[in-house]
């Protein structure tokens, strides 16, 4: 997590991949960034409809009320009026630059 | 110019007279003595022996079960049956209604059987007095064959054997003391064969005292309290039952039909439910879209007993936030202590437009019905 002025930004890294999204659930405003980085679950007619766990390492949920987004998209899971945006990041010798 | 054409077209009354008129669920009086030549033996023989008994209505033991606690109203309106295809063409005629979806009287309550082998028989023998006695004595009458949820394999096959019937239009799915709610995957072979055959589902529930829910009715002083709750708490659970595991997800023709549990609980519902998806989507990943969305495009909401605000024009927001008029059957639950006259649809501020669809437009188009002879 930082701080550029006004704004907490969190910086996840995906598999040697940046991304950048505010630290605000756009659901209740909670402290999404602060959330559990991990995977989700995935049901349907390609799993034979039975539970699998997908995408470890994409999805952060919110600590408030649990709602999934998916960090390479800002868009949540569950709902598309629940998104945030995602800034830009730039890694060049071994220093990670978002642009706000 | 004539005369005619000066006048404004919205400024013209709209009457029943000038569209289809389809009412999405009316009563056929289906008692032991009436079923008992169309049911296989040995069952035959127990509906022979409740033949003739006089019972009040819902309330036949081992045919209607069901727990009545009141005593009967003091001074009230009297119990209407219909009891043949002729009484019921000439009184939907009278209420200048063109089709009826016909269901049944005492097999509302027929999820509250227990015994499989029995059910399973009488649902057969429903199905056969419903095309012999109704569908195929008059025009306009047209039906939902009833699906045992006690004997799922079996209701499959009599889904299959009734799904190119041209009178039947749809699966009564009983509802009320049905345990498990219709979304449990034992129900799978029924929602499968329903999904295949492309005829919707249809929920009707009944107030209904029994362990399943909405249990507790029993606790209610009077039947003020436990009609209230009774058929808009049974939508509401299996509504939830459906979605909760995936059925429409899982079955991605099936259409679904709730009735005569009026219409205002459906958009909180859907809020409550899109609200939770949010929490606890991981719980539900074979929902591929919010639950409102489902329901927006595959459930339809029968009128009856619609709302009465004291301002109409709440109503017809309700209508809107539902989905809008499109997922809206009118329906009169005729002829029942509490049904609905088609003018309480007509005298609504809405488009004539809207009227139109919500009195028999939907209903011809979801049941696969041809327009009536004159109308449309």
């Amino acid at each position: 997590m930082v701080r550029l002025g006004r704004i907490e930004v969190g910086v996840f890294n995906v598999d040697g991949e940046f991304y950048a999204l505010p630290n605000i659930c756009p659901h209740q405003f909670g402290p999404l960034c602060a959330g559990t980085v991990n995977g989700t679950t995935a049901c349907s007619a390609a799993t034979d409809w039975r539970f699998a766990w997908v995408r470890e390492g994409e999805i952060v949920t919110c600590p408030w009320h649990g709602i999934e987004f998916d960090i390479t998209t800002g868009k949540s899971l569950s709902s598309p009026r629940l998104r945030v945006r995602t800034y830009p990041v730039a890694v060049a010798d071994g220093q990670v630059t978002v642009t706000i | 110019m004539t005369a005619t054409e000066t006048i404004p077209t919205e400024r013209i009354a709209l009457t029943l007279a000038d569209m289809a008129v389809v009412d999405a669920d009316v009563h056929v009086n289906d008692t032991p003595g009436a079923l008992a030549p169309y049911c296989d033996l040995p069952w035959r023989l127990s509906l022979q022996a409740l033949d003739g008994a006089s019972y009040p209505y819902l309330q036949v033991p081992g045919f209607a079960p069901n727990l009545r606690l009141d005593p009967p109203i003091p001074g009230s309106h009297p119990y209407r049956s219909v009891d043949t295809a002729a009484e019921m063409r000439a009184e939907l005629s009278e209420l200048e209604i063109d089709v009826g979806i016909l269901f049944p009287d005492h097999m509302l309550t027929f999820a509250a059987l227990p015994n499989i082998d029995y059910a399973t028989a009488l649902a057969q023998a429903y199905n056969r007095w419903l095309m012999e006695e109704w569908l195929l004595k008059q025009p306009g009458l047209y039906g939902v064959m009833l699906a045992s949820p006690q004997n799922p394999e079996a209701a499959a096959r009599e889904i299959e054997r009734y799904a190119k019937v041209e009178k039947i239009v749809g699966i009564y799915l009983p509802t009320a003391g049905v345990n498990p709610l219709w979304g449990h995957r034992l129900y799978d072979p029924i929602m499968a064969a329903a999904d295949a055959s492309g005829l919707p589902v249809c929920l009707h529930s009944v107030t209904l005292v029994s362990p399943a829910f909405p249990c507790q009715l029993d606790q209610f002083e009077n039947h003020f309290g436990r009609q209230v709750l009774s058929h808009s708490f049974a939508m509401m659970a299996n509504l939830t039952s459906l979605i909760h595991s995936g059925v429409p997800a899982r079955f991605p023709n099936l259409r679904v039909v709730f009735t005569e549990a009026g219409i205002a609980w459906v958009p909180y519902m859907m809020w409550r439910m899109d609200k939770y998806f949010n929490e606890y989507r991981r719980m539900v990943p074979f929902l591929e879209k919010r639950p409102s969305e489902y329901i927006k495009e595959r459930m339809w909401f029968a009128t009856q007993p619609i709302e009465e605000p004291d301002n109409p024009k709440d109503l017809v927001a309700t209508i809107d936030l539902l989905g809008g008029p499109e997922r809206v059957l009118f329906a009169s639950d005729w002829p029942h202590h509490d049904f609905d006259h088609p003018r309480t649809i007509m005298k609504l501020p809405m488009p004539a437009a809207a009227k139109r669809q919500i009195m028999g437009e939907n209903a011809l188009a979801l049941f696969g019905i041809s327009a009536p002879v004159g109308k449309l």
